[in-house]
């Protein structure tokens, strides 16, 4: 007892059932997720052979990597456009965009869907505008077909992608830039040899996350796609409750959980995860 | 999962043996302490089921409202027991979970009969006691074992009136032929209707679909995909005629008049060849009300209570008494009316009950 | 490298530095000499570190010109204009090894890899780091730190090396260890440094000469010996060291606390001054007495302790004396 207590903070005695609590209630689901999956509709792998044997499966799951690779692509690369105006303006106007920022965050996600529909649809504004002055004779196709999926998820995205870059560049000793440009660098040397390293952790947080989120979408796939564009979240809500396959649905997301724990582990060959999270950079 | 539906059985039993005094007290308790179970859980749960009120799983809205004054009302008078709502959506998964959980909170789900006939031999409902309810007061062959239909809604169509002008669409072929009625469709997402009307448009006979023949009704799918929208809810159906988005769509029959009045008339209903689908009440197993919900059941049936869901909801009547009372301005909206019901098809929901999962899936892999 | 024999002097004419309606920097006139190490000393809000990064070309100009050896670089902008900095908390890159740190400057101006290496080898010896060329910035101690921000800046042989507050965030011991090798960098690379500090005793230490700034404008100019004996005004006395102030009709003159002797006893024919002791402070070395002069002012003398044979008491009476030199008569009264 006296060597345990040697080795053993006794803190950790008193966050011990909170943290046990936590374990069982995050460990718990996902165990029972993986024995789901080698279990219904009956013991075997036959869940996740269906992977192999079914191209529609491989479908979806393509799809969804697709999906969410562009959508990652864009909203990390124009969230990082828009941290670093927010970073470098005017107090007043850095407000001004954070206000929008929020705002946008915090509208439900089938208004934002539903206001796409309206300003882009077959009879949306756009659409009727551009009729109207003669530019196209035919409506524009921006909905309910895959870009749709992809402007509507991109556009929900931003925010998310924002806000680790935000706080990835707020904390630049900004004489670190001053430095870079007193010892002769040009501004897209120091951009492409200072400023794009040292907010790297920024970056790779702000994928993650949307890459991660992306994986899990399901109203706006669902509405702007038209029904044609079946991604592997709102695949394994039907399999879940309407036709009844636990099986296959455990099976998607336990795929969904390793890929995503994958991704980690290869990135973490290249980085120091702790400082994508918020840890110190070393 | 069952070996806590089967221990909360054992224990609510045990619970009336104790109250009747077949147990004794000491034998009881150790029953629920070899569960892992605390006695008052047990007595609360039971005092539960002895409940003043059933409980309705619906999907809220503006359903919550009509099935209150046209079935709760009367039930209430004759019973003295009120109605209480769920209104998350039974379905078929969820109903599954919270009867495999053994926390049954809901009475009865305003769900489909095909339902009943997935969900019923495998545990997860009640049977319906026809003794309190009747196989005559609903169309033949929608009084199954574990569900009864009280109302039919249907798959029809609506057109865009200005796109087709003198020559409009008027059954499935026409919908599903793009070279004669050009613009875009909209279909049901989750395959029920869409596969019939696919069916019926190749050439099958109304009363020749089932069993469906699935690689006939993908191909016509198929067929038209590119011109095709696919909807997952009524309001979605809804605003893609409304919105323009679509010349003809496939929707729930019950929202054509919203849809005729939101454009002026510009759109209209075509019931002829509309799919009858069976909407039915069916009991979670262990219902808390327990056999008093056969009893709201047997309400619903009523002539008044079927009027009063098709003047409120638009729900079409399926108790054939009712088909005579419906009236003048419903004729051409409810699918059993005089006007329409020589024109109308019906759902098996013996089919989809065994099949409905791999038609979901495999419609949805032709369609995504 | 940039032959530095001919280049490094400074011409600040006029210069003055707006934020909004405020007057950062205000007129201020200046030459800097080739290879001299000049300071920019005064309080926080002087102007002096606005007036760097005026010359550094992080600051636009206001009103005025700089110009290097003759010739305007108002509107060069910082990158073109070569000059080293070291920054105030070093500013060092703190995703780059020490030899990328140093060699950045080469780096960025695309010369060859062997180039690179060479010089900064080269850097690396003058500020002895040769073992830690591999280390990142947050692997050293801060006195290494600042070495290292100093061979960067070095490394590209700027003609003028600007340091903002260098050695404000190492300890005292360290800062006299670190303004010894200042100093003696400064000596061997013979560039010009313009150094901004707040702390007097580094200014005259180190300094060739020192600018002493208050509100923006330029107090006094002089080397450390001149403003140290001879302040032009109360600012320049006080900040540079202590000062008494003693009013005699309408002149005002400073008077440093080591120039007065004191003796016991009152009214000796050559004494300046007589009052009363009311405080003495021991130093060790030194003791710090306050005297409460007749005629109402408040008098520091500090005084060696080897000198002070007779015990001195609170309450003593005394006579103070001083050179008649040592009294500097001020000009802003």
């Amino acid at each position: 007892m006296h060597a345990l207590r040697k080795h053993i903070h006794p803190g950790w005695l008193i966050i011990a059932p909170l943290l046990v609590l936590v374990v069982a209630l995050y460990l718990g689901p996902i165990l029972n997720i993986l024995w789901l999956s080698v279990t219904d509709p009956e013991p075997g792998f036959g869940n996740y052979a269906k992977l192999g044997e079914s191209d529609a499966l491989l479908r979806i799951l393509w799809t969804t990597v697709r999906i969410c690779i562009i959508t990652t692509m864009f909203s990390v690369t124009l969230g990082y456009s828009i941290a670093y105006a927010m970073v470098h303006c005017h107090q007043r106007q850095k407000n001004y965009m954070l206000t929008l920022l929020l705002v946008s965050f915090w509208i439900s996600i089938l208004v934002r869907t539903f206001s796409w529909l309206m300003l882009l649809g077959r009879k949306g504004l756009v659409n009727v505008t551009l009729e109207d002055i003669g530019l196209i004779a035919e409506p524009i196709a921006f909905m309910r077909n895959e870009f749709g999926v992809l402007i509507g998820m991109i556009h929900y995205m931003i925010p998310y992608a924002v806000l680790p870059l935000l706080v990835s560049m707020q904390a630049l000793d900004k004489r670190v830039m001053d430095a870079s440009s007193n010892l002769g660098a040009t501004g897209a040397q120091t951009f492409w040899r200072i400023y794009l390293p040292l907010t790297t952790p920024g970056l790779v947080a702000s994928t993650l996350l949307v890459f991660i989120l992306s994986l899990g979408f399901y109203v706006t796939p669902a509405v702007l796609g038209g029904g044609k564009v079946l991604m592997v979240a709102e695949y394994i809500s039907v399999q879940l409750l309407v036709t009844l396959k636990w099986g296959t649905a455990a099976m998607l997301a336990a795929l969904m959980l390793f890929g995503v724990l994958a991704m980690l582990w290869i990135m973490s060959r290249f980085m120091k995860l702790s400082t994508v999270f918020g840890g110190a950079a070393r | 999962m069952q070996d806590k539906q089967f221990m909360k059985e054992m224990l609510t039993d045990g619970a009336h043996a104790y109250k009747e005094g077949r147990m004794d007290r000491r034998t009881f308790l150790a029953l629920c302490g070899a569960s892992g179970v605390a006695l008052s859980a047990v007595m609360a749960g039971d005092a539960e089921a002895a409940a003043d009120h059933v409980v309705m799983w619906n999907w809220g809205g503006q359903s919550e409202e009509c099935h209150g004054s046209a079935i709760g009302d009367a039930f209430t008078a004759s019973t003295g027991k009120g109605l209480k709502f769920d209104t998350s959506g039974p379905l078929e998964g969820k109903i599954k979970e919270m009867v495999d959980s053994g926390n049954v909170t809901a009475d009865v789900a305003d769900a489909d009969l095909f339902n009943a006939v997935s969900l019923g031999p495998t545990g997860h409902l009640e049977p319906i006691d026809y003794s309190v309810v009747s196989k005559d007061k609903t169309l033949p062959g929608y009084a199954l074992e574990y569900g009864v239909s009280v109302i039919l809604y249907g798959y029809a169509f609506v057109y865009d009136t200005e796109a087709y002008g003198d020559n409009p669409p008027q059954n499935w072929a026409d919908f599903f032929d793009t070279a004669k009625f050009p613009g875009m469709r909209s279909l049901y997402k989750w395959a029920n209707g869409s596969l019939e009307a696919a069916l019926m448009a190749d050439g099958v006979a109304g009363d020749a679909l089932y069993p469906l023949d699935m690689d006939r009704a993908l191909a016509k799918i198929k067929s038209i995909k590119e011109d095709s929208l696919y909807w997952g809810s009524g309001s979605e159906a809804h605003s893609m005629c409304v919105n323009g988005e679509v010349t003809m769509g496939m929707i729930w029959q019950n929202r054509g008049r919203n849809i005729e009045n939101d454009t002026d008339g510009r759109f209209k209903l075509v019931n002829n060849q509309a799919m009858a689908m069976p909407g039915a009440y069916i009991v979670p197993k262990g219902n808390p009300a327990g056999a008093a919900v056969m009893q709201f059941i047997a309400t619903a049936q009523e002539v008044p209570a079927q009027l009063a869901l098709l003047d409120c909801l638009g729900m079409t009547p399926s108790n054939p008494a009712a088909f005579g009372e419906i009236p003048e301005d419903q004729q051409d909206y409810a699918i059993t009316s005089a006007k329409n019901i020589d024109k109308i098809v019906y759902n098996d929901p013996e089919w989809w009950g065994e099949n409905g999962g791999d038609a979901v899936n495999a419609f949805l892999e032709a369609i995504s | 490298m940039a032959d530095l024999a001919n280049t490094g002097s400074l011409q600040i004419r006029d210069v003055s530095k707006m934020f909004g309606t405020f007057r950062a920097v205000d007129g201020v006139t200046l030459d800097i000499e080739r290879g001299e190490f000049l300071t920019l000393l005064g309080p926080s809000g002087s102007g002096k570190t606005t007036l760097l990064m005026m010359i550094a070309g992080f600051l636009d100009i206001t009103q005025g010109d700089i110009a290097l050896d003759g010739a305007s670089i108002a509107d060069v902008p910082a990158e073109k204009r070569n000059f080293g900095m070291v920054f105030q908390g070093y500013a060092l890159f703190p995703h780059m090894s020490v030899r990328d740190n140093i060699g950045y400057a080469l780096s960025v101006r695309k010369r060859s890899a062997s180039e690179i290496k060479a010089r900064v080898d080269e850097m690396l010896d003058l500020v002895q780091l040769q073992e830690f060329a591999d280390r990142k910035p947050t692997q050293l101690s801060g006195g290494q730190q600042q070495r290292v921000a100093l061979a960067r800046a070095l490394c590209f042989a700027p003609p003028v090396l600007l340091l903002d507050e260098p050695l404000g965030a190492l300890d005292k011991k360290l800062r006299v260890e670190v303004q010894e090798q200042l100093k003696d960098i400064h000596r061997r690379v013979g560039t010009t440094f313009i150094y901004v500090t707040h702390d007097q005793e580094e200014a005259l230490s180190m300094s060739d000469r020192i600018v002493i700034m208050r509100d923006g404008a330029i107090e006094q100019v002089g080397t450390p010996v001149e403003l140290y004996e001879r302040p032009a005004t109360k600012f320049a006395a006080s900040f540079l060291g202590k000062s008494n102030f003693i009013t005699q009709g309408d002149k005002t003159y400073a008077l440093r606390p080591e120039k007065i002797d004191l003796r016991l006893g009152q009214g000796g024919s050559d004494a300046r001054v007589s009052g009363t002791i009311r405080s003495i402070t021991y130093f060790g070395s030194m003791q710090r007495i306050i005297v409460d002069s007749v005629q109402g002012d408040e008098i520091e003398v500090d005084i060696d302790v080897w000198r002070n044979q007779e015990a001195l008491t609170e309450g003593a009476k005394v006579d103070l004396l001083w050179q008649e030199a040592a009294a500097v008569e001020l000009h802003d009264t």
